[in-house]
């Protein structure tokens, strides 16, 4: 992955033993009463009291709920996982606090203590970032932005606010990247969506550390729907980091994003998930961005938790030049199936992409890989790469690969290759011939078969993946 | 330049209607909005859909179809990919009236 | 040469009374196939067509296909002087079928294969002398005759096709070849071919469909069901080389036992519509499958050959290699699975598909697939696409080749690969012949 823009490892380099926070840290339930919950179930009224709850101009109440009927129009999708959810069983939406807080101290102190834990505060603190936003339930309760690059004209909102203070810039590009009639998911967040991060990096301005989001869902039977949107104008460059937790219950709760990206001439922008739900969490997601001339897209996209995701990131090369890069690494263990994977559609002459996707199946889960590398017509001298690696490390496990080529172009050449194998006995008996056991062993072999994504995390998140690797594997045998 | 086929009389195609049509054994979407009739490859450039499935916006300016499966609409003048999730075109073919019945001339 | 039909066969259509015709001109078949018939043509009245909703149909588009155009066989087909067969040109063969409209035309076999207890010929007429050991094989269902509706109006209404059964270790050495013809517009082809060999046994069988004329409009509705026992070993080779307006419809499936061996090779390249599901079971430990595919389409043509190695026992292999060249405005799908079950440990699966864009407005699918339930397997699969190298084209020209020499030397070069693993002369000779006719001046970059 090209790197010279963005921040990389290096940049934000410092002592492992400095990180903060462990590793059974999301498993805790935050005790807050909230200030709004609207009652359960899916329906006009409930989608137009969201609208009226945000004081929204008309426009959005109507996409909502014209969204609303394209969701109940639309079959749920018969492939991927199985999707059990009772849709009418749901809190659509939940209002933590009035209002955001631009200071930590402001917000509710249960609310604080939550974020204190996952270590959002701390690396604020130490200036890891150049921008946080942090989203509990349906709201974002706390934002931050470096003050030079809001002066540069940086913005750096939750999509809320968005629609009320830039509702031009906003129009322009909410739902043309992603229309709710893309699928079912979209069209169920275009009507009850909120929350999210709205960004515009305005032209030649280069974000030197990552803007961080932040999503927690903390109340059972929740639906937590947020909506991004990120513009970056000519020659800009951003790197967006989001991570997301929860905690266990015992019923389901639901999370569905829609995240719309435009990257325009010479602009970059890469876009990291951490993606820790808890693993009674259905994460049914969308996300797209659209690169035009010379621009650079890259998805870095980890999936270690929920008990079902779905989600394909995609980028649209729609000029000459353009370039698409996604890293996508699945870890599945029992009770879950991440069915995740990428596409990259080639709309202009002269444009490459590259997918390169880890999966690991553990312990009874089922990891899939579902890509799509499209070749439209008229784009000539493309060039796409495309390796998917699985491992399954125990019988009770199951590992799928669906990539789908289409090439209605001559001048191509587009290669694909994937494999499914096991940990190589050779690699474990060296290994524990050095000493290790037979576990370490396992996760030592785990962890370099993950390697070409966690070089790329910033430096806290990396550690991180680390150690959740490590849980994954506890116990586990080769 | 390949010959105009007859496609059926212009009374059998209500206004506004949408008709799967064979022209030289391709499937061919005839539309009849607003007096006037147009004619698309039935195929959504994004995956394949079936445009003659998909619901008739003729008061949208430009007019357009649209695919049932993921919503892209195409201008029912020159087949122009005018949403998401299609980028490209999809091939609009020349329609005439003549003697009352429709005919098609397949671009190439 | 446009052949003209019985006119009883072109009023005939694939409805009740076309069915009830079609038996009335069966009367030696026995009540089980009769029973069987029925209840298939009753499943396939009740049953819808595939929807372009189902995922296996969605790339192929069948709305233009109207089956009352068409009309079922009904009794002895008049004797057309049709093309000569590809594949056994030269070849010294042990057996030979050749049917019209799916109606045998001619049938033979070495008299000491049939001494050794070898059946084949065509399946419509061995059906009533070797009733009881056909039986049995129908009630295996190696293609589920209710899987859609065209493997119902198969199962209903077939007439054509060739069994080949051959006894617990008898080797048969030469070749056995079978070839199907359609001649007039409205014709129809139903095969159903079965293949039982038995324990140690070994066979090859070359078949082959081709139209008597460019531009009739015919119908193939067929099915394919290989059973290789234990230790048994079958070279398959299947050449579908219609003419371009011809709808080609066909469930196609091979079971191999413990060590069985397989080589299927799949050549495709007529039809204006194939729509192929080619399977693979692997049920036997150490059982093995090659499977070879060509193909190569020009005009509007569509081909979707669905392909599906299934590992259900350990040790087995499995190695696919599809290569298809595209020119005009031809588009091919290629779907492919590798499925691992549980018990499928240590299996070693491949499958690969190049394509070769031969033109910009041609489009190839490649949908490779695995879904692996076993942890000890090795299971990969890789596809490409691609154009044809200027520079090579350049090279050979500034040899003194014409461009279009040219070109047909750098394709025959792609399906190499493929060549190279059929281990049968005159099936290599044949298909690098018919390739290299179809192959076209490409149009100056």
């Amino acid at each position: 992955m090209a790197t010279d823009t963005i921040p990389t490892v290096a940049d934000l380099e410092r002592p492992v033993d400095d990180v903060p926070h462990e590793i059974n840290k999301y498993d805790f339930i935050t005790q807050t009463t909230g200030v709004f919950k609207a009652r359960k179930g899916l329906n006009r009224e409930v989608v137009a009291q969201i609208s009226e709850m945000k004081s929204e101009p008309g426009w959005m109440r109507d996409f909502r709920l014209r969204s609303l009927e394209i969701f109940k129009s639309k079959p749920m999708p018969k492939w991927g996982g199985d999707i059990a959810i009772d849709f009418d069983d749901v809190y659509y939406y939940l209002k933590p606090t009035e209002g955001q807080s631009k200071n930590w101290d402001d917000v509710p102190k249960e609310i604080k203590e939550t974020y204190d834990k996952l270590g959002i505060v701390e690396a604020e603190q130490k200036r890891l970032v150049a921008g946080v936003k942090a989203q509990f339930e349906s709201e974002v309760v706390y934002g931050s932005l470096q003050e030079d690059l809001g002066k540069q004209g940086v913005l750096f909102t939750d999509t809320d606010t968005a629609v009320r203070e830039h509702p031009e810039l906003l129009r322009q590009y909410f739902g043309k990247i992603i229309p709710p009639e893309d699928n079912k998911f979209a069209a169920l967040n275009s009507a009850v969506w909120s929350g999210g991060s709205f960004i515009y990096v305005p032209p030649g301005v280069h974000i030197e550390f990552p803007l961080q989001a932040y999503f927690r869902i903390n109340a059972e039977s929740m639906g937590q729907f947020e909506r991004t949107l990120i513009i970056v104008d000519e020659g800009a460059s951003v790197h967006y980091v989001e991570g997301c937790t929860a905690p266990m219950y015992t019923t389901e709760s639901l999370h569905s994003a829609v995240v719309e990206v435009i990257v325009k001439k010479n602009g970059r922008a890469r876009y990291t998930t951490i993606q820790n739900w808890a693993n009674n969490i259905y994460n049914l997601v969308t996300k797209r961005a659209m690169a035009y001339q010379d621009s650079l897209m890259e998805w870095i996209d980890g999936n270690l938790g929920s008990h079902l995701t779905m989600k394909y990131p995609a980028v649209y090369m729609m000029e000459p030049g353009a370039r698409g890069e996604i890293l996508s690494i699945a870890f599945s263990s029992k009770g879950q199936h991440q069915d995740a994977g990428a596409k990259v559609v080639h709309c202009a002459p002269n444009t490459s992409s590259r997918i390169v996707s880890k999966s690991i199946s553990k312990n009874g889960g089922r990891s899939s890989y579902r890509g799509l590398c499209k070749v439209e017509k008229g784009a000539t001298g493309v060039k796409s790469n495309v390796v998917c690696d699985a491992l399954i490390l125990d019988h009770d496990s199951r590992s799928d690969t669906y990539p789908y080529i289409e090439v209605e172009e001559q001048d191509v050449s587009i290669e694909h290759e994937a494999s499914v194998s096991r940990i190589g006995e050779e690699q474990l008996f060296y290994l524990m011939s050095r000493g290790l056991t037979e576990a370490e062993a396992s996760s030592m072999i785990v962890s370099g078969f993950i390697e070409p994504l966690v070089r790329e995390l910033p430096m806290e998140y990396a550690v991180e993946m680390n150690r959740l690797i490590e849980l994954q594997m506890e116990g586990s045998v080769g | 330049m390949s010959q105009f086929f007859p496609v059926g009389p212009a009374g059998d195609f209500a206004d506004p209607s949408s008709t799967l049509v064979d022209v030289d054994d391709e499937s061919i979407v005839l539309i009849h909005a607003s007096g006037r009739f147009y004619a698309l490859d039935d195929v959504c450039t994004h995956d394949g859909g079936p445009l003659s499935d998909g619901p008739l916006n003729a008061g949208d300016d430009p007019p357009s179809i649209e695919c049932p499966r993921h919503g892209a609409e195409f201008a029912l003048a020159d087949g122009a990919a005018l949403t998401m999730p299609a980028t490209k075109p999809t091939r609009a073919h020349e329609v005439k009236v003549e003697d009352g019945q429709v005919l098609v001339r397949l671009c190439d | 040469m446009t052949a003209t039909l019985p006119a009883d066969m072109q009023a005939t259509r694939f409805d009740a009374a076309g069915f009830e015709a079609l038996l009335a001109a069966r009367p030696g078949e026995p009540a089980w196939l009769t029973e069987r018939r029925r209840r298939s043509w009753e499943a396939f009245e009740a049953a819808p067509w595939p929807s372009n909703k189902d995922e296996e149909w969605m790339r192929t588009d069948i709305r233009l296909f109207k089956l009352d155009k068409f009309g079922p066989s009904l009794g002895a087909a008049e004797s057309i002087v049709g093309e000569q067969p590809l594949l056994s040109n030269g070849v010294e063969l042990g057996g030979r079928v050749e049917a019209l409209n799916g109606v045998a035309t001619l049938s033979e076999l070495d008299e000491d294969l049939a001494a050794q207890g070898v059946v084949f010929g065509g399946l419509g007429e061995a059906v009533t002398c070797h009733s009881e050991k056909l039986e049995k094989a129908f009630a295996r269902e190696v293609v589920s005759p209710t899987y859609d509706r065209f493997a119902m109006l198969n199962d209903a209404c077939w007439t054509g096709g060739v069994v080949l059964h051959v006894p617990k270790g008898v080797r048969i050495e030469k070749p056995l070849h079978a070839i199907a013809r359609m001649a007039g517009a409205g014709a129809s082809d139903f095969g159903k071919t079965i293949i039982v060999l038995e324990e140690g046994a070994e066979a090859t069988l070359l078949m082959e469909t081709a139209s008597t004329d460019a531009e009739s409009a015919g119908l193939h509705n067929g099915t394919i069901e290989i059973v290789v026992g234990r230790n048994a070993k079958l070279r398959y080779v299947n050449l579908q080389n219609w003419n371009n307006r011809t709808w080609h419809f066909a469930h196609q499936k091979a079971v191999v036992g413990r060590e069985g061996q397989l080589q299927w090779t799949i050549g495709a390249l007529g039809a204006r519509l194939a729509k192929v599901n080619q399977r693979v079971a692997l049920t036997g430990a150490d059982a093995e499958a090659q499977v070879n595919g060509a193909m190569f389409t020009q005009g509007k043509q569509h081909l979707c050959y669905n392909t599906h190695q299934h590992h259900e026992a350990p040790y087995c292999r499995s190695d696919l290699l599809y290569k298809n060249a595209l020119q005009d405005h031809s588009r091919t799908v290629w779907r492919g699975m590798i499925q691992v079950d549980e018990a499928g440990q240590r299996t070693d699966a491949y499958q690969r598909n190049d394509n070769l864009m031969l033109a910009a407005t041609a489009r190839a699918d490649s949908i490779p697939g695995l879904e692996i339930e076993a942890d000890d397997v090795r299971c990969t699969h890789g596809s490409t696409s691609g154009r044809v190298d200027d520079t090579m084209i350049f090279y050979a020209m500034s040899r003194g080749y014409t461009r279009q020499e040219a070109v047909r030397m750098i394709v025959a070069g792609f399906f190499q690969q493929v060549f190279d693993r059929i281990t049968i002369d005159s099936v290599r000779e044949a298909l690098g012949e018919a390739i290299g006719q179809r192959v076209q001046d490409l149009p100056n970059q």
